[in-house]
This record gives C-alpha cells, sequence and structure tokens, in this order.
C-alpha cells in the first residue's frame, strides 16, 4: 500500500526530470552567432573562388585559341606537309600501278641460264 | 509585448533578413530547454551543447523557408530529434553509459538534498538504458511536457505508438528503480 505523505514513482519521475528540463548555458547565443557569421564567411569565400576558378579557366581558353603556341604551330605543319607527302606518295603508286598494266610481260631468266650464258 | 510564439515568428522573419541580433535573442529564448531535453537523450552536457548548436545553425540555413506551421519550439525539438537519431547510429544504438548530470536539488536540508541527487541519478541512469525510442517519448512528456500530438509528428508516428512507448517506458523505468523507489 502505498505510503499517502510519499510521492508517487510518477510523481518523483516527473520531478527528477523537471529539474533538468532546461539547462542554461552562459553565452550559448554568442556562441550560435559567431558559427554563423563563420559559416556566412566561409560561403562568400567558396562562391568567389568558384567565379575566379571560372573566369581564370575561360581566359586560358580564349588565349590558347588566339594565340597557338610555336610548338603547336610546328606540329601543325609537320601534320600538313605529312599529309601532304602522302598524297604524293599514292599519286605515284597510282602511275605505277597503270605503268604496270601497260608493259608487256617479261619473263624472267633461270639461274641456269644466267650462268651458262656468263660461261660461255 | 507579443506572447513568445509570435514574437518567435517576428525574429524567424527577421533572420531571414540576415538580422544576427534576432538571432542571438531567438538562441537566449530556447537554448535551455533544447540542451535539458539533449542533454537528456544523450547522457553528456558537452554533447548536447554541439547538437544544440547544429540545430541553431540548421535553423538559422532554413530561415527563409520557415512557415510557421507550429510553435517555433516544438520544431526545434523535431531537429534536434533526428540530430539525436543520427548520433545514435553513429554510436550503434548503444545506450549512454557516461553521464554527466549535476542533479539540482530543490530543498535546503542537507539530508534531502542528498536524497533528491541520488534519486536523480537513479532516474536518468535508467533513462540512459531504456530503448531509444523509449527514452525520447518519455522526455518529451515528462520532461518537456508536450501533448502526444506534437511528440507524434516530432517522432514521425501515430499517436498510439507514443502512447504505447511512454507505457512500456514507465514500466521499465519502475522495474529498473524498484529497489531504489521501494514500491
Amino acid at each position: 500500500m502505498n505510503n499517502p505523505e510519499r510521492p508517487s514513482f510518477d510523481q518523483e519521475l516527473a520531478a527528477s526530470l523537471s529539474r533538468g528540463r532546461a539547462v542554461a548555458v552562459p553565452g550559448f547565443a554568442d556562441r550560435v552567432v559567431d558559427a554563423v557569421r563563420g559559416e556566412r564567411r566561409r560561403r562568400v569565400i567558396v562562391r568567389w573562388s568558384s567565379v575566379a576558378t571560372a573566369a581564370a579557366a575561360c581566359l586560358v581558353a580564349i588565349l590558347t585559341l588566339a594565340f597557338p603556341s610555336e610548338a603547336s604551330l610546328n606540329r601543325q605543319t609537320l601534320a600538313l606537309v605529312a599529309r601532304d607527302e602522302s598524297s604524293q606518295f599514292a599519286d605515284l603508286l597510282g602511275v605505277a600501278d597503270d605503268l604496270s598494266l601497260l608493259s608487256p610481260a617479261v619473263d624472267k631468266p633461270s639461274v641456269v641460264d644466267v650462268l651458262n650464258a656468263s660461261g660461255s | 509585448m507579443l506572447p513568445d510564439d509570435e514574437d518567435d515568428k517576428r525574429l524567424m522573419a527577421l533572420i531571414a533578413e540576415g538580422d544576427d541580433d534576432a538571432l542571438r535573442l531567438l538562441v537566449h529564448r530556447h537554448h535551455a530547454r533544447l540542451v535539458g531535453y539533449l542533454r537528456g537523450e544523450v547522457g553528456s552536457q558537452a554533447t548536447a551543447e554541439e547538437l544544440a548548436m547544429e540545430v541553431f545553425i540548421r535553423l538559422h540555413r532554413a530561415a527563409a523557408r520557415w512557415r510557421p506551421e507550429a510553435k517555433l519550439s516544438t520544431y526545434l525539438i523535431h531537429i534536434a530529434h533526428n540530430l539525436v537519431l543520427n548520433e545514435w547510429r553513429r554510436r550503434g544504438r548503444k545506450p549512454t553509459t557516461a553521464l554527466e548530470f549535476a542533479a539540482e536539488p530543490g530543498d535546503t536540508s542537507q539530508q534531502s538534498a542528498r536524497r533528491v541527487a541520488e534519486l536523480d541519478e537513479a532516474f536518468h541512469r535508467a533513462i540512459a538504458q531504456l530503448p531509444p525510442e523509449q527514452r525520447t517519448a518519455i522526455l518529451l512528456i515528462v520532461q518537456q511536457e508536450l501533448p502526444y500530438e506534437d511528440i507524434a509528428v516530432i517522432m514521425g508516428v501515430p499517436v498510439s505508438s507514443v502512447k504505447t512507448w511512454i507505457h512500456r517506458a514507465r514500466a521499465r523505468l519502475r522495474e529498473l528503480l524498484k529497489d531504489f523507489h521501494g514500491n
């Protein structure tokens, strides 16, 4: 049987928990404001870094296209020459093919015939 | 002077415009109960303060989108509860073991103060052993004195689930404290 003067379990539970309901922390609000300001500064820095990086990339692309390097020019020139040589070579081969069609067939002498001719 | 709920809406509108003094005032008004709730959940004053800080930072980020459909105090507990869930996952859902409660006795007599301190210590250790859902429910109903409907919204469950957890929590606490309480 419960002692009427003694608080019940639920009453003691409520009393105990209510003692920890609010825990004031001195200076907490200032800490929160400082943290928020820090986050705001970081966001600004990140935003401007992204803009600067994008602008730098655009500038490099523009300069590269407008003023190609000497090495790049040399490579392009060699590539053109190579294309030109190969097209000339292809032309030569094409003429040789034509000539081979026109020339009569020549029997190649046998080794025996060559040796006999040189011996006599 | 506006009631707190109405003033909270006014402060949130100012915070959305970047007013740091409004943020300071809002934090000053609400942080004590938030830290109290979080300390009950995680059992550590330092962790409770870290989590409370994160709650207000998230509130600040969401200030422009916040719609005053619920009381701000309830909304803060909602954010806090989500952070507690993350903390449980990080800890592997183990009950809190390191309790740093400094009991605040309400009686001036030495013997009574010692009794109150021991009781508080015993209750908090027992609450730390509850399953997370029961612990949250009992803290919100008994410590924070929130209505069942608000607790259901915060925990994302039906009211019937909240009542079940509270019932089980009370039974479990009675069992854990039967030698101490003597009933």
